[in-house]
């Protein structure tokens, strides 16, 4: 094609165009067709980590094996840290069907729940997630023998893994996510408020937080160099 | 165009509009996903310098989005098959070499985001990314794309 004033021009207008459609669709993701319940009403058997009267009611949709989900656990317990007894994290599953091995961690961690050891579970399997999601059968054995370090009843804990009943669950509470228009790992919602992946996390959601705490918004940090894998990684790939 | 290139052709601009849909979509999903995904997909290959993954995370999906459009609606048709080829074969390189230096693969691609229903495995890309540069070369090759913008402008010039 001759370059002439003509395809410059249509080029630019093209790539404007282009650029424009992502950002309008990133910017514009549909709000929730139906809001759900509060959290406050929700009753605290659920995996809800922080206390019940803190200000800060977040909601969690998370997959155990999407990275970004594992990266952004050293800002939530940076945000634990930093605003103590003011946050409250509810965990809701969200297995994304294009990771095979997810619905097993995510069967697990709710089979743990049921022994009350949810936390300490989730913390292991995104810890070691890189020891189970390459895996190249079902990494139930694996999974089992997180489940032993934490403590866990075995017994309870393997006929828990075989129960349909609990992956129906985990699959109700996908439908919820999708119900509030959850289309990526991880999401959180502060009321109506929606922050997808560590980024928006770190940029938008703490300054979310302070807003509800009544704190000014956190002067925009020096530019430091961008860590170069996730912090979590770095440990598990040496 | 004579009637022999013009049925020729039709083959190819079926292969432009594979390619650039391919490209297009593998852009979009990891465009309209946090970037982080698309960082632990590259971490997973190992072999790509830690350095420049957050780099790559963000402007890859960006390449793939704009070219696969400009392939579909055929600007700068021939530059933008040879981008995309290119694209394929550092796929291919880098799936090859992977396996050479480590000995084994990622369970997942890693070339369709996190949450895309189109998840495929690495030797499965492997061979989509070979067709795929063939495509490319083959249409980079051609000096005249019908039902292009490149070829409305050139009558309009």
């Amino acid at each position: 094609m001759k370059i002439n004033l003509r395809s410059i021009l249509t080029g630019v207008l093209l790539v404007l165009f282009l650029d424009g459609a992502i950002f309008f669709i990133k910017r514009n993701k549909p709000a929730p067709s139906s809001p759900l319940p509060s959290v406050a009403g929700l009753p605290t058997a659920l995996k809800v980590r922080g206390p019940a009267n803190a200000p800060v009611k977040l909601v969690e949709f998370s997959d155990f094996e999407c990275p970004s989900c594992r990266a952004v656990q050293t800002d939530l317990q940076d945000f634990f840290k930093s605003y103590p007894g003011k946050i409250q994290l509810t965990f809701k599953h969200y297995p994304l069907t294009s990771h095979k091995w997810s619905i097993y961690a995510h069967q697990a961690a709710e089979c743990m729940n049921a022994q009350g050891k949810f936390w300490p579970y989730q913390d292991k399997v995104y810890e070691k997630q890189l020891e189970w999601a390459p895996s190249t059968v079902p990494p139930v054995e694996i999974l089992a023998r997180y489940a032993r370090e934490v403590g866990a009843d075995m017994d309870r804990f393997g006929k828990c893994m075989a129960d349909v009943a609990v992956t129906r669950e985990i699959y109700a509470e996908k439908e919820e996510g999708n119900k509030r228009q959850v289309n990526a790992t991880p999401t959180f919602f502060l009321g109506e408020e929606r922050f997808v992946g560590p980024k928006e996390m770190q940029e938008r959601g703490e300054n979310a937080i302070r807003k509800v705490l009544g704190l000014p918004p956190k002067p925009p940090a020096p530019k430091k160099p961008e860590p170069l894998v996730p912090a979590p990684l770095k440990g598990a790939l040496k | 165009m004579i009637f022999g290139q013009e049925k020729t052709y039709r083959i190819l601009f079926l292969g432009r509009m594979f390619l650039g849909l391919v490209f297009l979509y593998s852009g979009f999903i990891k465009l309209m996903e946090p970037v982080e995904n698309f960082q632990g997909g590259m971490a997973a290959y190992e072999i790509i310098p830690y350095v420049l993954i957050p780099l790559l995370a963000r402007v890859i999906p960006w390449i793939e989005f704009i070219f696969g459009a400009f392939l579909i609606l055929g600007y700068l048709p021939r530059m933008s098959a040879l981008v995309l080829a290119g694209m394929s074969w550092s796929f291919v390189l880098l799936i090859a070499t992977t396996r050479i230096v480590t000995g084994a693969l990622p369970a997942n691609c890693g070339c369709f985001g996190e949450g895309s229903l189109l998840h495929l495995k690495p030797y499965q890309v492997l061979i989509m990314d070979v067709g795929n540069t063939l495509i490319g070369i083959r249409l980079a090759l051609l000096k005249i794309h019908p039902f292009s913008l490149a070829a409305f402008l050139k009558t309009k010039s």
